[in-house]
């Protein structure tokens, strides 16, 4: 049971890593952005080539592909994401659909179709009630945590997380100001896309890289997204770890049934809860 | 005939220099004519998808309401049609029937949901049933779907003569229903009904000022188009004889997206020529590339980064797809105002 629980807490910290960035998007462009799992899966590639290169050190290599990712998150926002800024809602969808597709294409060239497995690379597990649980996993759920409260100290203290904040709210109020709205966008735009580098390349040691990995955490980040309400910042941390949870006891009574019953949430709470507006 | 004052508020009939009957024997004499450059039985599954294509722009092109989960129905008719043959009878009508009722009746259900939200809680809200309902095929009912193996089913003949499973019957039956639903469509979108059903996508909240319950239109429409996805699906069936979960995959709505937007959603001719070209992308160019990779001696990237490409060319140069730029060469050579 307390494995499930740790288990739960884990996939939510990673749904939380990647749904930050398209919550934000969502929130303040109104733009379902599926490049969002083109940059995550990217970057997990990416992390895997420079383990070979730098003699497997998971830090160094995190840190560069981080890095490596920022141009191309920037250069997504600058010449897909900027143009369909205030356009309808369909068409961002599709251009951003199709820069997923350019990079899940990419990934098949450079790196071929077979999944390429990470080791764990701590390795070791703590007795816990007469369990064993991988330090690993607890790692990841504490900086899941820690990065929530760095993100909630950004957003109340730093300009620049207020200027979001307020453009959540009301981002022709904030243009009236004087502000270029753009620009804080655009930095926001790169941190999210560097968190689901992140978190991708957290999660890349419990599941397997494969082409298709961006796909599939696209739809569980929607999920994430709606649950939490739809650019809400506290409610994207609560939401994912909620859905977590529901994916790992749902995954122990009836592993089929893990990633729909996902989805049954989400239909219910859309049902009871109808967005007011796109 | 009736004056034409912008390209998205033509008149209530529709401004066809031909009439209905013509625009329907040009269409056969295009797909009889296809169907002799390509393979009769590959025609017959081009045709099916358009017909689902068709569909789908009754629901986006026409009404504007972008969903992720429309294989649900196009699944639903398969499976319906496909159950019925080995449960029920050989009868292939009364297959269809059952598919295309049991499809409807799930349309009329969860239409009083989905029909409620709009943008992007409409578009996902459909993903997450097509996502239930692609699992409910796999896991729960695999006692009678046979879940991923599959479910093989024959059908009878159809009146006793028609044979779906020679290609050249399977052909004509596929074309027919193809032509019946484009008639269909046309009479619809052409009516009053149509005209109210676009007007719910130019501006809903004045067509509900008009006095009219938006609501209840929107739910017909979203049977209506739902019902003709399973009618594809069904179709699809017959002429196959194989049904597996692949048929109501949520990964299949992108196809069906992206058909309607390379032709130009709104306008049936749109919906025919996306289906089409989309296919012929899909079918030929995973066997032309290995061969041009060949003959380059490169590695050339698979068919998916070509279609990335072509999304976002469509979404910056030609938002209108091929009919829409067509349609606006055609208008800038004539003088303006006359009818297109």
């Amino acid at each position: 049971m307390i494995q499930t629980i740790v288990y739960g807490f884990t996939i939510g910290a990673i749904l939380y890593f990647f749904s930050i960035g398209l919550a934000l998007t969502f929130g303040t462009m109104h733009i379902i952005n599926f490049a969002h799992g083109m940059v995550y899966a990217l970057g997990v590639y990416l992390f895997i080539s420079f383990l070979k290169a730098f003699g497997n050190s998971f830090l160094v290599s995190l840190v560069a592909s981080v890095v490596c990712m920022l141009p191309v998150a920037y250069i997504v926002e600058r010449f897909v994401i900027r143009r369909l800024y205030g356009e309808s809602l369909d068409y961002a969808i599709i251009a951003t659909y199709g820069v997923l597709l350019i990079g899940t294409d990419l990934i098949k060239l450079v790196w071929g179709t077979t999944p390429h497995p990470v080791n764990d690379p701590i390795g070791l597990s703590v007795p816990l009630a007469g369990l064993d649980l991988p330090v690993y996993r607890i790692l990841i759920v504490v900086s899941a945590v820690l990065l929530f409260l760095a993100l909630r100290l950004f957003f109340k203290r730093s300009i620049i997380g207020q200027i979001v904040i307020a453009s959540l709210e009301d981002s022709d109020g904030v243009r009236c100001l004087g502000l270029d709205v753009n620009r804080y966008f655009s930095i926001i735009f790169v941190l999210g896309s560097a968190l689901a580098v992140l978190g991708g390349i957290l999660y890349a040691p419990i599941s397997t890289a494969e082409p298709y990995m961006g796909f599939h955490i696209l739809l569980l980040a929607f999920a994430v997204v709606i649950v939490g309400g739809m650019g809400n910042i506290n409610g994207t941390f609560a939401a994912a770890m909620v859905l977590g949870m529901v994916m790992a006891v749902t995954g122990r009574l009836w592993s089929q049934a893990a990633t729909t019953m996902v989805f049954i949430v989400m239909a219910l709470v859309l049902i009871f809860r109808p967005m007011e507006s796109d | 005939m009736n004056p034409s004052d912008g390209s998205n508020c033509r008149g209530i009939r529709p401004a066809s220099p031909w009439g209905l009957g013509g625009e329907l024997a040009l269409i056969a004499a295009a797909l009889t004519l296809l169907s002799l450059v390509i393979k009769v039985h590959w025609m017959t599954d081009f045709m099916i998808f358009i017909i689902f294509v068709l569909s789908f722009d009754l629901l986006y092109g026409y009404m504007g309401h972008l969903s992720f989960g429309h294989m649900l129905y196009f699944g639903t008719g398969a499976y319906g049609t496909a159950l019925w043959l080995v449960y029920g009878g050989k009868d292939p009508l009364a297959a269809l029937a059952v598919g295309l009722m049991a499809a409807a009746g799930l349309a009329a259900v969860l239409g009083m949901i989905v029909m409620r939200t709009h943008g992007a809680s409409f578009a996902l809200i459909n993903m997450a049933f097509n996502e239930i309902g692609h699992f409910m095929v796999q896991s729960p009912l695999a006692g009678v779907t046979h879940g991923e193996d599959g479910l093989s089913c024959s059908a009878g003949k159809l009146f006793g003569v028609i044979n779906f499973y020679k290609d050249e019957w399977a052909f004509a039956v596929t074309a027919a229903t193809l032509l019946a639903v484009f008639a269909l469509l046309r009479v619809l979108t052409g009516s009053p009904y149509g005209l109210l059903v676009r007007s719910i996508k130019e501006n809903e909240k004045r067509v509900k000022f008009l006095g009219f319950s938006t609501l209840r239109y929107k739910w017909a429409t979203f049977i209506i188009a739902s019902t003709v996805a399973a009618l594809a699906g069904g179709m699809f069936t017959l002429v196959q004889g194989f049904v597996s979960p692949r048929v109501i995959s949520p990964f299949g709505n992108v196809d069906v997206i992206f058909a309607v937007l390379i032709g130009g959603a709104g306008g049936l001719y749109g919906a025919l020529i996306g289906g089409m070209v989309f296919m012929l992308i899909k079918n030929f160019l995973p066997v032309m590339i290995p061969e041009l990779s060949k003959l380059l001696n490169v590695k050339l990237p698979q068919w998916e980064m070509w279609l990335g490409i072509v999304l976002l060319i469509i979404v910056f140069s030609v938002r209108k797809g091929i009919v829409g730029a067509i349609r606006a060469q055609w208008q800038a050579r004539r003088p303006s105002g006359s009818p297109a």
